[in-house]
């Protein structure tokens, strides 16, 4: 059946040197999974896939800096420096590309210890991410890209939420940081599942499913702390996550959830909706979403790098009358597309 | 009044829970505690050389058994229905059908609507994932094993959250033990998704069972984060550890599976560990400890399959073949320490 999702899926692998992996077939009958997602073939190096990871984390890393040190990981920052970071910062300079610069983003004026507590932990650990992951690579490392965290929010916030999101800024107080992270943190999840099955030394893989666990745990933490903040949805925060989950869904060329609550139809993302779930002695009874994941098997979400660079870039490399991404990807937060070598991924 | 006089029978003493199976177990730790060991003398099993994805498969589904019993009895009051937890059609291995040793196990009492549709998530959740492993391995999916939803008594005594002479430690008594509860199995669920995800063969990566495993890793993960976070919340709400005594049960839970994380039973959060204690942030600069990762890198842990055994058996010794939450062990080519 060919639809948007295979088209695109059809696309990318036409345009990459991948090939798809035969699912099935092996010495266990019967594995199902939810849907048939495409396997990347290991034609990239693990260089070319960690490079791509660690462009993601410069983003991140600097997102949660700005919101809880209010500067960017390569200033020594008291704070940061106390838990851990280089007491010169982080570096962001690399083999391939140059360093590009971070516009926009401020301290948030948070207004309790949960909320600030939760930056503060997140960005050292997005910053150790970032060391990890040029430690890992070594000479191989790509340099920062240019980010935007300024700019970047509104045109998201239109994207996600419409008129009333064309405003938007995560810097304002708790509430808006949370949404903020929001929009990081599921997407993490699925850039390093994707990932995992692509990578071919065992060490790699290791530190890559640990580094998935950390992003999850990140993300959990988020939609935990939103449901309990809006547990009643006054706030909207509620809405904004299922708009939010909604477009990511759309510009990794997947369905959105229709109506939001619906668990049965096959995005690749969920908000915060309660839904309804059948358990063992009890038929039908509403379940919180804490967990973003497919309907039936409860399987982490994962995503090609295309689906990815196409959420992180806000879908304007998408051109959807030929189905095909340009490449470079640039726009939202990478304002000029992502560093990475000649055979990398961009 | 039987199970109750069972429970604390169970409970007497620290020397009976990390007995496990036999009191040679009880003896590995003591002397552990003392700083000077050596092995006791127990029955040695050579380590598990040859294994297949299957055989990863069907551990991960003896743990998944374990979970979606206990979220389940704690959103309904009832566990798994029989069609999953019996041997599937054309089963042909050794292993039979257990059962659930129910102890106190009950739905949580006055729970909030947004209490229960945690549990309930959770449950759901684990519930399919134990129906996603069956159906992954067919007629090779091994059946539920005896499992003891009663053991959360014991632990707790051995952690040090309560003592013999107190009633026994009950996670269905209200949600904020059920949080503790939770907080027994969670990050172990990540750390030995961890762990498996390597073992996977060439094959079963092609296969899909490696993404699968890391998916059902991320999930895992979620779920820590959620335990970890409303405990953490719990205790900023209430503004001490004094007053949200949870935070101190959990981190002695932590500290507890440390220990029996034989080969790397450093404390939490010091080198070696693979576990991370929760902090109670103070001030506006203080950093949450949500996350269980490494504290240089950021990566999440791994456990090996013996570590795991090892906490679901609550005893650190080698060559204990059942106990704890098993208490006739796992229905797994992995039922036996090998370390």
């Amino acid at each position: 059946m060919a639809n948007l999702e295979t088209e695109i899926l059809d696309d990318v692998i036409a345009r990459s040197r991948r090939k798809m992996l035969a699912l099935g077939g092996a010495a266990l009958a019967g594995l199902v999974l939810g849907s048939p997602k495409v396997a990347e073939a290991a034609s990239y190096s693990d260089s070319d896939i960690l490079n791509f990871a660690l462009n993601l984390e410069f983003l991140e890393a600097n997102f949660y800096y700005l919101c809880a040190f209010g500067c960017t990981i390569d200033k020594p920052n008291a704070q940061a420096i106390s838990a851990g970071a280089p007491s010169a910062g982080i570096p962001i300079t690399g083999s391939v590309g140059t360093a590009g610069t971070v516009s926009g983003g401020a301290k948030v004026s948070f207004s309790t210890i949960q909320a600030a507590s939760y930056a503060n932990e997140t960005a050292i650990e997005e910053g150790k991410h970032v060391l990890f992951l040029q430690s890992a690579l070594g000479s191989s490392a790509v340099a920062q890209p240019a980010i935007n965290l300024g700019s970047s929010w509104q045109t998201l916030g239109q994207a996600a939420l419409g008129s009333a999101g064309t405003g938007f800024s995560p810097y304002v107080n708790d509430d808006t940081f949370l949404i903020g992270a929001y929009v990081f943190e599921d997407v993490g999840v699925t850039a390093y599942h994707g990932a995992a099955a692509l990578l071919t030394s065992s060490s790699n893989l290791t530190a890559a499913a640990g580094i998935l666990a950390v992003e999850a745990y990140h993300a959990g933490l988020i939609r935990t702390t939103i449901n309990a903040v809006d547990s009643t949805g006054s706030l909207g925060l509620i809405s904004d996550t299922n708009s939010i989950s909604s477009l990511r869904a759309t510009l990794a060329g997947q369905v959105a959830p229709s109506p939001a609550s619906a668990y049965d139809t096959a995005p690749d993302d969920f908000g915060l909706a309660t839904f309804s779930v059948a358990l063992a002695g009890a038929s039908s009874v509403m379940a919180s979403r804490i967990v973003d994941a497919d309907a039936t098997n409860v399987i982490a979400f994962s995503r090609t790098t295309s689906q990815v660079l196409n959420i992180v870039t806000g879908g304007a490399s998408y051109n959807a009358s030929t189905k095909a991404l340009t490449s470079p990807a640039t726009g939202v937060f990478f304002p000029s597309g992502l560093n990475a070598g000649p055979n990398g991924f961009k | 009044m039987e199970k109750t006089s069972n429970l604390i029978d169970k409970a007497h003493s620290r020397r009976v829970f990390l007995a496990g199976a036999g009191t040679a177990a009880a003896a590995g730790l003591i002397a552990g505690c003392g700083g000077k060991s050596s092995s006791p003398a127990t029955t040695t099993t050579s380590p598990t050389t040859s294994y297949t994805d299957a055989d990863i498969l069907n551990f991960a589904l003896n743990l998944e058994y374990l979970e979606a019993q206990f979220y389940l009895y704690a959103a309904t009051g009832k566990g798994l229905e029989a069609t999953d937890t019996a041997a599937p059609s054309g089963y042909s291995g050794s292993y039979t059908q257990g059962t659930v040793t129910v102890g106190n196990a009950t739905q949580v009492a006055g729970l909030s609507s947004a209490q229960q549709e945690i549990i309930n998530e959770i449950a759901y959740e684990e519930q399919e994932h134990v129906r996603f492993l069956r159906s992954a391995l067919g007629s090779a999916a091994v059946p539920m094993p005896s499992i003891d939803l009663s053991f959360f008594g014991p632990l707790a005594i051995a952690a040090g959250i309560l003592t013999s002479s107190q009633p026994a430690f009950n996670p269905f008594a209200t949600f904020d033990a059920f949080l503790v509860g939770s907080f027994i199995f969670e990050d172990v669920g990540v750390t030995a998704y961890a762990g498996a995800a390597p073992l996977i063969s060439a094959a079963g990566v092609s296969a899909g069972y490696l993404t699968a495993a890391a998916g059902i890793m991320g999930v895992e993960a979620y779920h820590a984060a959620y335990v970890r976070t409303a405990i953490t919340a719990g205790a900023i709400a209430a503004g001490s550890a004094t007053a949200f005594p949870y935070i101190t049960y959990a981190n002695q839970v932590a500290a507890l599976r440390a220990t029996l994380t034989v080969g790397a039973s450093a404390a939490p959060g010091t080198t070696g560990s693979v576990e991370t204690a929760l902090t109670l942030p103070a001030s506006m600069t203080s950093a949450s400890s949500i996350v269980a990762a490494s504290p240089t890198t950021a990566v999440g842990f791994s456990r090996t399959v013996d570590q795991v055994l090892h906490i679901v058996y609550g005893s650190p010794t080698v060559g204990v073949a059942k106990g704890g939450f098993f208490p006739s062990g796992t229905n797994s080519i992995f039922a036996t320490t090998t370390a």
